[in-house]
């Protein structure tokens, strides 16, 4: 029997400091056992509890993409004792990553759509494994147009820079980001997710919306879509809550009968409308 | 089926021949409380007793256990040992409502998907037997209200019926036949058959309380902002009591602890009823008052569980009404509810 409460090897490969407050990075992390990679086998939008022994687990969305090879990414926010423990690590530190976990982004039912992304602030790593899954190479043709709104509240709290920069410069995604308010250097977009996502205006056609963000740019940015003609079984987003096994058993992250941790972390609005909201 | 009959005041001398081979989890007087625990040598197992304080799941789901060990290297702290700790043993005198438990807990950490061997090593290495309750000990009882009986045999290895002048010892599983060479070769005959069924028809007469839980589940969901829930927990101190006796709650917390250069991974029970069971790091709690908790706990037990696994996760046992130092109870809580529209 596998026993699932057992983390894998990892070394820490890479460490990226994303924004100007230096709270949040992403960690690059390589299977200490190549087989070990081969088990982990991930989706975007699943998530894996990061353990650092002595400290505890977080459970951290999945940043990178299954088409990167060789390493997975976490981009952490530094809050409580284990995202702190792992803020002080060093680039060859080894801890240990327990999963994958929880469902994915359907990307089955993405494909042959219009799909927008929308993310806000630092709530935009699975959002960036399913970007760059879906502009891979092949992977590109089997979705519809790309369109991605995200923002930030100031320049300096933009997550992935460089990507956007280059994913901007593709001619097959459409970018929008935008920040809350500009600094003397911005010279993009400026206005909150829920504006700009009224200004971009995508069709609600063969179309799939992906949120994710802060609690207040969710209440408001819904309206924008469902005015644009968005059903709830078209619009998705992930939950988080507090969570310990990962695989539905300590019992803390239920939302109604459902674990987000096994259930979820992905629910289209329709479903979330079918449970007793506790959350 | 297997069938012995034995002499009442044999179990105990039973049960201590089967610890000579194998660790026995037996009730035992323990100041004030009966409690289920390891039979050490020489300690007399109590099977007149009524019901234990606490629930024997602890035997597969320990209060605390530990997980893993680990060790810091130049490297960092790095994995060094899962500990999956199991052995043979024999659980004796589980009553049914304690026995049932083990089903619906087997349902939580036996799944398809995601099997906790913590568990289920424990589990497979243990043989329950079940003293049935030829008279439920207590006026709490409620077991036929939530899919038991005192006689029930589900989640039993062995059953044991006193029958009025003697004990009729069926071997349920294949599991429970292994035990038969220390039951005597005395076989049951028809008589006994007829005098259990009698005995069971007169336990489930006794049992004074019993509610209606058909269609609690549809009940509650539709009240899940009713103002039902406003009054239920005020009067409730957050001590976790009836979560810890419960035989099928199993939530838990993992937490790690480290010495010098080792550490170790445990996980403890936790309780839905705590403040912090699930807030959050950023200070947002999805249950922030004893209401949500409240909530939560009935919804679980009364709608949840059966919408995941098709059957109520309480099995009646009554401790939780018995030891709430301020009397809050559960059967009042799900009667009430089926009041609602």
């Amino acid at each position: 029997m596998q026993n699932p409460y057992i983390p894998y090897p990892v070394e820490v490969i890479k460490i990226v400091t994303e924004v100007d407050t230096k709270d949040i990075k992403t960690f690059r992390l390589a299977f200490v056992n190549k087989e070990d990679e081969e088990k982990f086998k991930y989706t975007p939008g699943q998530f894996a509890e990061l353990c650092v022994y002595g400290k505890g687990e977080s459970p951290i969305g999945i940043a990178s993409s299954p088409t990167q090879k060789g390493y997975v990414e976490f981009t952490v926010q530094k809050a409580g004792v284990v995202t702190t423990a792992l803020h002080e690590m060093e680039e060859g530190t080894r801890m240990g990553i327990r999963g994958p976990l929880g469902n994915s982004w359907p990307i089955e039912y993405l494909e042959g759509k219009n799909v927008v992304v929308v993310g806000g602030g630092f709530a935009f790593t699975t959002l960036r494994s399913l970007i760059n899954y879906m502009i891979y190479e092949d992977n590109r043709k089997r979705f519809g147009k790309i369109t991605v709104v995200y923002g930030a509240r100031n320049p300096g709290l933009l997550i992935y820079k460089d990507e956007l920069k280059a994913w901007a410069e593709r001619g097959d995604i459409e970018m929008n980001v935008t920040v809350d308010k500009g600094d003397a250097t911005w010279t993009g977009r400026e206005g909150f997710v829920p504006t700009v996502c009224k200004e971009v205006a995508p069709s609600p056609e063969n179309a799939v919306t992906v949120i994710c963000g802060p609690p207040i740019m969710i209440r408001f940015t819904l309206p924008v879509f469902f005015d644009l003609g968005f059903s709830k079984e078209n619009i998705i987003t992930s939950l988080e809550m507090r969570m310990k096994c990962g695989i539905g058993k300590c019992g803390r992250c239920n939302v109604g009968s459902k674990y987000v941790c096994k259930d979820g972390p992905v629910f289209t609005f329709a479903e979330l409308d079918k449970l007793t909201r506790d959350f | 089926m297997e069938k012995r009959l034995i002499k009442k005041e044999a179990l105990a001398g039973i049960a201590k021949r089967i610890a000579e081979d194998v660790t026995v989890y037996a009730p035992v007087r323990v100041e004030e409380n009966v409690l289920f625990k390891v039979l050490e040598k020489g300690e007399e197992p109590l099977f007149t007793y009524q019901n234990s304080k606490n629930a024997p799941k602890n035997f597969f789901f320990p209060r605390s256990e530990v997980m893993l060990r680990y060790t810091r290297t130049p490297k960092g702290v790095e994995f060094t040992a899962e500990e999956l700790f199991a052995r043979d043993g024999v659980l004796m005198g589980a009553r049914p409502c304690d026995a049932r438990s083990f089903v619906l807990l087997d349902m939580l950490f036996d799944q398809e998907k995601y099997k906790d061997p913590y568990y289920i090593e424990k589990r497979n290495r243990t043989t329950v037997v079940s003293l049935a309750c030829a008279k439920p000990p207590y006026r709490e009882c409620f077991c036929t209200s939530v899919g038991g009986h005192p006689v029930d045999d589900k989640g039993a290895d062995v059953l044991i019926t006193d029958i009025g002048d003697v004990f009729l010892v069926e071997f349920v599983t294949p599991k429970g036949e292994k035990l038969l060479k220390y039951f005597g070769d005395q076989k049951a005959d028809a008589a006994s058959e007829e005098k259990k069924a009698a005995v069971a028809a007169a336990a489930e007469a006794a049992l004074t309380w019993k509610i209606a839980t058909h269609e609690v589940k549809e009940k509650l969901d539709r009240n899940f902002n009713s103002p039902f829930w406003d009054g239920i927990h005020k009067k409730c101190l957050a001590c976790g009591t009836c979560t810890f006796l419960c035989p099928t709650c199993h939530c838990f917390d993992i937490s790690d602890e480290m010495k010098y250069d080792d550490g170790r991974r445990l996980r403890n029970w936790d309780s839905c009823m705590f403040p912090l069971f699930t807030k959050e790091t950023s200070g947002h709690n999805p249950r922030p008052t004893q209401k949500e908790r409240w909530r939560q706990r009935v919804m679980h037990k009364f709608s949840y569980y059966p919408e995941n696994f098709g059957a109520i996760a309480c099995v009646g046992c009554g401790r939780c009404v018995q030891s709430c130092p301020v009397n809050i109870d559960i059967r009042k809580i799900v009667a009430e509810a089926m009041e609602l529209a």
